[in-house]
């Protein structure tokens, strides 16, 4: 490259790719004279966990069937909610209907030796309970599916901010080379599955690298990764090797650091196309594991995402974000959750089950929840009862990555309404998640429009200290 | 300054204006250039369409279904939709008419940084990932134009691969080879004409690739080897940025 042409930003640039994180490119953004930027030496604390897979129940599971018994609602069952509980409260389908209270349509019993308190629905995660901590006093901001979506994934529910997997990604740098470091799949199965918006894996405003990558579970994994008919893998190799060359050798006359970068794109697309097609391809796995979360390869089901999940996180990718949709159970409420649970619960306990026997629970952070919760209202779409979407308290769980297990966190009010009791914000979640991966969320910025923009936002956020391990 | 420096002049042997401009502002800090910007979905998609011969100009009418992969839309739903491609001319038509499916829009657009349409975007993020290389590598639609343009660079280009390659230099970038290009790119062509030639079915399969007719009595082999350099040629940088 010519010297003339080697300007600050090329420059910096440069270094940040080859330290491996780009947080450096936080100086990139200012301009020369500027304070002297904050995400300077990451991480800033002691890492516990080097990952994170997140299962998102999406359509919102209802805490009341899963993980919040409320006997007081077997008592009130079919009597109008208190008016101190819903007076002015935000609420989605059931805006104008009488609001009627529903007793918990399942069972509840207590496991492990924590004597965790979980739903008959879910006998496989119940497995779990002295590992997993149930935070049981969650709150939102968002009572519909895509802006809480995009509140759970962002920290906001303006589009256009990086998801959680894009700041890891920044912060960290990809611990792969021949993987992006975010990577998402979306299950089939279920009931009504809203759509998901790619958007939600979007890196926004940081550099688009670090943009989640959507494996599709059925068909090609990712779009365009197989050779067009009738070319071989060494006459793409020499395609891929002549775009190089012809790209570098304009470099050197246009001096344009995006051509860099494009051919760092082109390398990492082109092992993407023998690793990628590697990693699906699950012949390799024994028939115990295969049985294990009850995968059929190939079939795009949460069991076989789940397995997939394990092989990414092998592999060093970062942020391996799992949708499960069709959990939006405004009627039928018993019939559905027999098919999501049904589907979801096994392969769930197996992931966390075949990490822990690999010696990988320790450093991977797993998350489970939905958007929302659901009403400890009655909500009649269908045939027999559902509930409405609900924001004021729900139930998410974390385990691994150094976080305690066999403990209940937080509680809601006795109505399984309001979250009372160390009620944790979704950006308190998104601090504790940073916090375990050794970022401080205070200090780990990026500036935009002026703004040091944050994943938690401007307002305060916390670590949920009492579910951490030490 | 802009416009007394002629920066859009050739370059002489002697130090030429944007040489000089150059030297003069080394960080573009008094604006003496313009910058450089890959170009948006739809122009990436008409430029190759263009320069292969298949684009139709025609001016509105229905949006078109270029190819997409199958099963693309299977997470859709209220009400769930079904996909089929274009199998008329449609299926060349400019990327300003091609379909657009909120959320959903087309994995060679979305690779591109066209906007879902969900909500107004002032100004679009121009990305240069993985995806876009896959995209521009191996998506049917660009290697269709690839193996078009192959037989216009056969028809149109003269008889010597130093004639052809001038003119498909001429065709897709708007000027001539250097030595260095000259010799990476007749390099390419006659590798993967050895391994055409070592295994004609594999140029046929690359051949038949999309819809549009192959010309009359071509030799296979030789077009399969002017597609794969078509395809250096839409993959380079230069061709996706405005310069």
């Amino acid at each position: 490259m010519n010297p003339t042409f080697l300007n600050r930003r090329a420059f910096l640039s440069n270094v940040g790719l080859s330290l491996g994180s780009a947080a450096i490119s936080g100086l990139m953004a200012r301009d020369i004279g500027a304070a002297v930027p904050t995400t300077t030496g990451l991480p800033h604390l002691a890492a516990k966990a080097k990952r994170v897979i997140f299962l998102c129940m999406a359509g919102g599971p209802s805490h009341l069937e899963t993980f919040d018994y409320k006997p007081e609602l077997e008592r009130l069952h079919d009597q109008p909610m208190p008016e101190a509980f819903t007076k002015d409260q935000p609420i989605a389908q059931l805006q104008g209907q009488q609001l009627m209270a529903h007793r918990p349509m399942c069972s509840f019993d207590r496991y492990g030796q924590s004597g965790q308190e979980i739903s008959s629905w879910l006998p496989y995660t119940a497995k779990l309970a002295d590992d997993i901590a149930i935070v049981r006093s969650m709150v939102t901001e968002q009572i519909n599916h895509d802006p809480a979506h995009t509140f759970m994934n962002t920290g906001s529910a303006i589009s256009g901010r990086p998801s959680m997997g894009s700041w890891i990604n920044y912060g960290l740098g990809s611990a792969c080379e021949d993987l992006p470091g975010f990577v998402v799949l979306t299950s089939v199965g279920g009931r009504n599955p809203q759509p998901i918006a790619s958007r939600q894996w979007s890196a926004g405003f940081l550099p688009s690298k670090y943009q989640g990558v959507e494996f599709n579970s059925a068909g090609d994994p990712v779009h365009y990764v197989r050779n067009p008919k009738g070319v071989s893998q060494s006459q793409q190799a020499a395609l891929v090797k002549t775009i190089g060359k012809l790209d570098q050798h304009r470099n050197s006359r246009v001096a344009n650091p995006e051509i860099e970068t494009r051919i760092a794109a082109y390398e990492m697309a082109f092992r993407m196309q023998a690793s990628v097609p590697e990693l699906m391809d699950v012949s390799d796995e024994p028939q115990h594991i295969l049985d294990l979360y009850g995968a059929t390869p190939g079939d795009g089901s949460f069991a076989s995402n789940c397995l997939l999940a394990r092989r990414l996180a092998e592999k060093g990718v970062r942020f391996i974000h799992l949708y499960h949709r069709g959990w939006d159970h405004h009627g039928d409420l018993e019939k559905y959750m027999d098919i999501c649970c049904g589907l979801t619960d096994r392969p769930t306990w197996a992931l966390v089950t075949d990490l822990k026997q690999r010696g990988m629970l320790d450093d991977t952070l797993v998350i489970w929840g939905g958007e929302f919760g659901r009403t400890p209202m009655v909500q009649g779409k269908g045939t027999t009862a559902g509930r409405d979407h609900h924001i004021k308290g729900f139930s998410m769980w974390m385990a691994g990555g150094g976080i305690k297990g066999g403990i209940t966190h937080g509680a809601t009010d006795e109505l399984g309404y309001h979250a009372v009791e160390n009620t944790v914000h979704v950006r308190d979640l998104h601090a504790t998640m940073l916090h375990q991966l050794g970022l401080q969320h205070d200090r780990f910025t990026f500036p935009f429009q002026g703004l040091d923009m944050k994943l938690t936002g401007v307002e305060k956020a916390r670590v949920v200290k009492g579910i951490l391990a030490s | 300054m802009s416009v007394s420096s002629s920066p859009h002049g050739p370059t002489g042997s002697r130090q030429s204006p944007v040489q000089k401009c150059r030297e003069r502002d080394p960080h573009n800090q008094i604006v003496d250039r313009q910058s450089r910007f890959r170009l948006p979905a739809e122009i990436i998609r008409d430029s190759a369409l263009a320069i292969s011969g298949l684009l139709v100009r025609e001016v509105g009418g229905r949006s078109a279904r270029p190819y997409q992969p199958a099963g693309y839309f299977r997470h859709l739903n209220f009400p769930k939709r079904s996909y089929s491609h274009d199998t008329s001319k449609a299926q060349w038509r400019r990327g300003v008419y091609v379909h657009w499916q909120r959320m959903f829009l087309h994995p060679m657009m979305k690779a591109m940084d066209a906007p879902s349409r969900e909500e107004c975007t002032a100004e679009r993020p121009r990305s240069n990932t993985p995806s876009a290389a896959l995209t521009l590598l191996n998506d049917p639609t660009f290697i269709e134009a690839a193996r078009a343009f192959a037989s216009r660079i056969l028809a149109e280009g003269g008889g010597t691969n130093h004639a052809r390659l001038e003119f498909s230099f001429r065709q897709a970038l708007g000027r001539s080879p250097d030595p260095t290009e000259q010799e990476l790119l007749v390099e390419l062509h006659d590798r993967s004409k050895e391994a055409f030639q070592a295994d004609p079915h594999a140029a046929r399969d690359l051949l038949s690739s999309g819809q549009s007719p192959l010309p009359k009595n071509a030799d296979p082999v030789e077009l399969a080897a002017w597609t794969t350099v078509a395809r250096a040629l839409f993959n380079l940088s230069e061709s996706i940025t405005r310069n």
